[in-house]
């Protein structure tokens, strides 16, 4: 079970780290899986962190907190992927965006969309793929990466 | 502690090179010890910048450098920090000289960047961006430094063509580099034309894919006054060096914090400010870095980056009159990644004892050098240098 709705605070124990706690990326990923986005909330200074850490690059505090997130957000800055690496060919030219989140956690994600009609402020959406239904090339993967979903934003 | 001093320099030519790796660090570290003992006599270890295995699928480097060296059962060590390899291992150097763990340590960096194509460089290079969000997004270094530029044009009033100067002026530097591996300049129609790599990125705004290798020579003063008349040394007056996050997004995009704390620290460590720096090489991987860095290290007012290109008179208040990459920086000298730190720390060396024909800045007395990894400040190492 992955446990988005934790209130537990402080150090994790090391029982706590394991392949279903969203602290770790298997855990985060079967939960965006599941249609949920978490990041992991400092409960010392409220930074958010996507990917989830079990400690806060903002002040040091190992209080963090699992706290799942608003689905929409906004493009803050945006390019052009012309040439990806390889696994991603079939996918070029890749836009790509920077996008704050309304809860102000960041990413960066690839944007369902030409780059012609994305510039900074418009709103997005987080989807979520199949990786097969991505058709990145299974080379790319790592053995533990291969159920884990692709994130991709849309204008809304 | 120690002092630690820069005593000899060495480079391999630069560009799409037909040798491999450990020759090209054979070319440098043969023109390093042109008018030295044996690296065997001189040094205690070393110590060798390199990105990636995936070039040449080799590690060891350390080891291997250091047979290709003449050195055995010395302490050798491969470090890495993506394109801050090469002044990290240059910092380390110093570290083992001032801590009187060694009298003379070998600091050099390779990179054999083409052997595996263009598409062999942008998956190694992939690498040095936050795995499950980012690469699994596709993105590549310009696309990175491209969400960097696309926001400081946002934010600022700087335009592209005010980052295409920067490509203009880096390349007319170059010019006068008999290192370099662009040694001509270009104009600004064609900096604008060029094609797009990741907007506003276009071709000329990104430094080349490049092989190259560099090694430097850090001695004590003992060591440095048996090998050379005192001139020809430069003394390594400050080192810092930061982590920010890895991924792009968690961090300020148009202000590169941890270059700054990298810098702030080589400047107190030196007992330096901002304004005595004559010379500065910082890590122009993109032309829209040499803003964001010159801003970082205290010679600009935030927003106003982009007048590197500017003679120091015609440069907005609040500026220093600083001389940004006279060696025509990463652009257009080239950037053999794990090499290219050291590569800075020659300019600087030439510069400060008098060598550097030219493009020698007058009176060049102290130099600052910021190499970075990963995405701009991911992993920044300071350097300060003074003549001696
Ligand atoms: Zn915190």
């Amino acid at each position: 079970m992955t446990d988005t709705d934790s209130t537990t605070t402080g150090p994790l124990a090391p029982d706590d780290i394991t392949a279903d706690s969203p602290f770790t990326l298997p855990g985060f990923f079967d939960a965006l899986a599941e249609g949920r986005l978490v990041a992991a909330r400092c409960t010392e200074c409220d930074e958010h962190m996507l990917p989830p850490r079990p400690a806060c690059y903002g002040c040091g505090s190992r209080a963090v907190t699992i706290e799942e997130q608003p689905r929409t957000g906004e493009v803050i800055s945006y390019t052009s992927v012309n040439r990806p690496p390889s696994a991603f060919d079939h996918l070029a030219p890749i836009t790509v965006a920077v996008v704050e989140l309304d809860s102000s956690a960041r990413l960066t994600g690839r944007v369902d969309a030409s780059l012609e009609d994305v510039t900074i402020g418009d709103r997005v959406e987080l989807q979520v793929r199949d990786p097969e239904s991505v058709d990145i090339d299974l080379d790319f993967d790592l053995s533990y990466e291969e159920d884990w979903p692709i994130h991709v934003f849309e204008l809304v | 502690m120690s002092t630690a001093n820069i005593v000899a320099v060495g480079a391999s030519p630069l560009g799409r090179t037909d040798l491999p790796g450990r020759d090209l660090f054979s070319k440098a570290l043969a023109e390093a010890f042109e008018e030295l003992p044996d690296p065997a006599d001189v040094v205690d270890g070393l110590y060798v910048g390199a990105q990636s295995e995936r070039y040449e699928n080799q590690i060891m480097q350390g080891t291997l450098m250091a047979e290709w060296a003449g050195l055995r059962n010395v302490p050798a060590e491969r470090v890495e920090a993506c394109a801050a390899a090469g002044a990290l291992a240059l910092k380390n150097a110093v570290r083992d000289v001032r801590a009187g763990v060694h009298d003379a340590v070998l600091a050099c960096g390779v990179e054999k960047m083409t052997a595996g194509g263009t598409e062999g460089a942008t998956n190694a290079l992939g690498a040095a961006f936050e795995r499950a969000l980012e690469q699994r997004s596709g993105i590549t270094a310009p696309a990175t430094y491209a969400l960097l530029a696309q926001r400081y044009l946002h934010e600022t009033d700087a335009t592209e063509r005010d980052l295409a100067k920067i490509a203009v002026k880096n390349h007319r530097n170059a010019a006068s580099n008999p290192r370099a591996m662009f040694q001509e300049a270009v104009d600004l129609e064609t900096v604008m034309d060029a094609v797009d790599v990741a907007p506003p990125l276009k071709l000329y705004d990104c430094a080349p894919v490049t092989d190259g290798a560099a090694a430097v020579v850090v001695a004590n003063d003992e060591v440095a006054s048996d090998l050379l008349d005192r001139e020809d040394a430069v003394r390594v007056a400050g080192v810092g060096s930061a982590a920010n996050n890895l991924a792009v997004a968690e961090r300020n995009l148009t202000y590169v914090e941890g270059a700054n704390v990298a810098a702030s620290t080589a400047y107190e460590d030196a007992g330096v400010d901002p304004a005595d720096i004559d010379v500065a090489e910082v890590h122009d991987a993109f032309t829209v870095c040499e803003a964001l860095l010159a801003e970082a290290a205290e010679f600009a007012p935030e927003g106003r980056g982009i007048e590197t290109v500017e003679d120091p008179g015609d440069r907005s208040a609040g500026w220093t009159d600083v001389r940004i990459n006279t060696s025509g920086g990463l652009k257009a000298r080239g950037h053999p990644i794990g090499a290219t730190g050291l590569l800075q720390a020659v300019e600087a060396y030439e510069q400060l004892t008098g060598r550097a024909g030219e493009r020698q800045v007058t009176d060049a007395d102290t130099a600052l050098l910021i190499n970075e990894g990963g995405v701009a400040d991911a992993h920044t190492v300071a350097t300060v240098l003074e003549a001696q």
